[in-house]
């Protein structure tokens, strides 16, 4: 009976603060109450992904205003044209839409869509060359999924064939080579923040937050995985196992480096859409490059130990194969917003396993010795130059 | 003990997780059949492009949508000449009497779907065309309506109280504006009170015509007046009309008869853009420049003019059939400054 009270006595005091939040919301939205109304809320349309098709440009609108709005117009270049709009030219909040124009554009010319809104404003958005949109036939998936495996799958195991050469290091320049993973790792996680920062900012509204957000999904990501790894670090000491907390930490980079080439491959699938990405063999080469240092980074914490090829296999396909995954979702489906929140999931991932892997290197040794300065400076170096071919 | 009570909370957790997924499938569901029902419309591009849409058709180049198409009426402007109410003076000269109220509250739609805190002469834009004869003695009764000053200032000769621009009238006031109708020829008039662009933008603005005495020889009269609408307040302009409407006469061609003379009042009050012209096809017209003169300047089927710049067309269809008419700077008419003539019979 006491504690019934007292439970009750604490519900209470927890909701009480809320009930007069609640009450004071209220009184601000009650009908009639104009104290705090002034000023004009101004209508916001974000165009969030333009598609080509046979003689038709597909502009995927959102309201990110406050209120609701009513398209009137659309227009190509600034020049007004006859539009669908579908389903309803009325968007609610955050409410979306599809603009199609009939319009028989030329292939690799630049083309602006500008909605006007029924207060006479106007927004645009753009590509800068004109491509066919892939539609998700077997032909466009197939060379997706190419794509993704030479970017992801193959760069990944080509980076896992220095498992030899890593096993023969002395423990000084082993310290340097992991240290250098570690660098490629920090790396990309800075890389994909401000890569999600910049098509947050081109096309991503403001009302979205879209900063934040990066911030917030980026936290959370680190914090999940980090969750995660340490249980299963826990987990395999408690089962004994010689060589668990080793493996942990490669699965875990496998994990985190996946995470980070899904957030890739949606990139890499959406800028193809977009035309900004012409597909080349010299971009592909790039990319190989790129990703051969991620292969690097997942075989190096089981350097000292026997694994097998086939869980180094599984390692490989864990870190490359969401690459494919991610230039459909790209290529096909993802708004920027979702562009955004997976490159936030890949940088907040591969944070993760910068810190699995100073954890398990500063086991051995101090954290900060010469070999591990040296290795973190070239890490990301070598990332930068690599980079470049992009 | 702890284990069971975690999968029951486990379980619970799942169960709502299934409840809230299944309710909203369920709404989507019961949504898509309503879809399915709405007609389907055509929407047909430029050229050999179209596109058939369940949804909304944007289309103002090829119909009219507008909920209130009489508040501003291109149709009725075109061929609208307003003379004024009429008495003469013990020396024979006859007055010409008019009312025009200012007004800066409205919201018109300008074009469809689009709507724009339009500045008027009697309610609408352009403003009436004011015309008389000269010698005539025109005598207009402003008031001033809106919330912000305003004046009419006309072209053509007058003394210079008449000229509406140091007498600016407050909102509420009025004013008698009366002057002789000289010379003949094609003037405008319009607010002159600063910022003048806002005010000429916003709509105030219309026709004066000053017929000579002897008058003109008989024709199919009608007055275009070419302007633009900047919505969104860029100082540039987003629309571009004739009589007030974009692509009013592409879905309302102008219909005339063949080898009957056509007079075409034609007057640029675009702001913003320093340029306008008119470009007529399968013909060329005369011009009178300003309507000032009675002998022709140039035969052409182009003509370009700078804002406040007016000029009378004369011409006459040999073929029937519809022909276009539009700005030949060409981005004018693809924001609505285009037309069409239907020649007939």
């Amino acid at each position: 009976m006491q504690a019934t009270a007292s439970t009750g006595k604490i519900v209470a005091s927890a909701l009480i603060p809320l009930v007069i939040l609640g009450g004071m919301i209220a009184f601000l939205f009650w009908p009639g109450n104009d104290i705090l109304n002034f000023g004009t809320p101004l209508p916001d349309v974000t165009v969030e992904r333009i598609e080509f098709g046979e003689r038709l440009i597909t502009a995927h609108i959102r309201n990110t205003g406050p209120e609701t709005v009513d398209i009137a117009q659309a227009d190509v270049n600034d020049r007004i044209r006859p539009a669908a709009i579908e389903p309803s030219k009325t968007l609610e909040r955050y409410g979306a839409a599809r603009v199609v124009i009939p319009y028989d554009w030329n292939e690799g010319q630049p083309y602006e869509v500008g909605i006007t809104t029924s207060d006479g404003t106007r927004f645009a958005g753009s590509v800068e060359a004109a491509t066919m949109t892939p539609k998700p036939d077997a032909g466009q998936v197939s060379l997706l999924a190419l794509l993704g495996t030479y970017v992801g799958i193959i760069p990944v195991l080509i980076g896992l064939l220095w498992l030899p050469f890593l096993k023969q290091l002395s423990q000084g320049k082993y310290m340097f080579f992991i240290s250098l993973t570690a660098g490629l790792l920090l790396f990309l996680g800075i890389d994909a923040v401000v890569e999600a920062n910049e098509i947050s900012a081109q096309t991503v509204a403001g009302s979205v937050g879209g900063a934040v957000l990066i911030a917030t999904v980026t936290v959370f990501s680190f914090l999940g995985l980090l969750y995660v790894s340490e249980r299963l670090v826990e987990r395999n000491n408690q089962q004994k196992a010689t060589i668990a907390g080793a493996s942990s930490v490669a699965l875990m980079i496998a994990i985190g480096i996946g995470l980070h080439n899904l957030g890739e491959g949606l990139a890499i699938g959406g800028a193809m859409v977009a035309g900004e990405v012409a597909l080349s063999t010299f971009l592909i080469v790039g990319f190989t490059l790129h990703n051969t240092t991620e292969g690097l980074a997942i075989v190096a914490p089981v350097a000292r130990q026997k694994p097998k090829i086939a869980y180094l296999a599984l390692l490989g396909f864990i870190a490359g194969a969401p690459a494919i995954a991610g230039a459909w979702i790209g290529g096909f489906v993802a708004s920027p917003i979702a562009s955004v929140v997976f490159l936030a999931v890949g940088a907040g991932a591969v944070f993760q396993v910068v810190y699995a892997i100073f954890k398990f290197a500063g086991g051995k040794e101090k954290l900060l010795s010469g070999p591990v300065v040296a290795g973190i400076a070239a890490g990301m170096i070598l990332m930068y130059l690599t980079a470049l071919l992009i | 003990m702890l284990q069971v009570m975690l999968s029951a909370k486990l379980l619970l957790a799942a169960v709502v997780a299934a409840a809230v997924l299944g309710t909203a499938f369920a709404a989507a569901s019961l949504g898509s059949p309503a879809q399915a029902q709405k007609e389907e419309k055509l929407v047909q591009g430029h050229a050999l492009e179209s596109y058939t849409t369940t949804g909304d058709v944007l289309d103002p180049e090829h119909q009219d949508t507008r909920a209130n198409p009489a508040e501003i009426d291109p149709d009725r402007y075109l061929r609208e000449f307003n003379y004024g109410r009429t008495s003469t003076l013990p020396d024979g000269t006859t007055m010409r009497e008019f009312t025009i109220i200012a007004d800066d509250k409205q919201t018109l739609e300008v074009s469809p779907g689009v709507f724009y805190n339009a500045w008027t002469f009697n309610g609408t834009i352009p403003g009436p065309t004011i015309r008389a004869t000269e010698g005539d003695l025109v005598r207009i009764n402003f008031i001033n309506n809106g919330s912000k000053p305003h004046t009419m200032h006309f072209h053509s000769i007058h003394e210079a109280q008449m000229d509406g621009v140091f007498e600016v009238i407050a909102p509420g006031g009025q004013f008698t504006y009366e002057f002789r109708a000289e010379p003949y020829g094609l003037f405008l008039y319009h607010c002159h009170v600063q910022p003048i662009e806002e005010h000429i933008a916003h709509g105030l603005y219309g026709v004066y015509i000053i017929d000579p005495k002897e008058g003109r020889p008989d024709a199919d009269e009608m007055v275009i007046l070419m302007n633009g609408y900047d919505t969104d307040f860029d100082t540039e302009n987003n629309f571009y009309t004739v009589n007030g409407i974009p692509f009013y006469y592409m879905h309302h061609p102008i219909q005339i008869e063949k080898d009957r003379l056509v007079r075409v009042y034609l007057v640029n009050i675009l702001e913003f853009d320093p340029i306008n012209n008119f470009h007529l096809h399968g013909n060329v017209y005369n011009v009178y420049r300003t309507g000032t003169g009675l002998t022709v300047d140039e035969s052409t089927d182009m003509i370009t003019m700078s804002q406040g710049e007016r000029s009378i067309l004369e011409f006459s269809y040999k073929y029937p059939g519809t022909y276009m008419f539009h700005a030949h700077k060409t981005e004018f008419a693809e924001k609505g400054w285009v037309g069409t003539f239907l020649v007939k019979e």
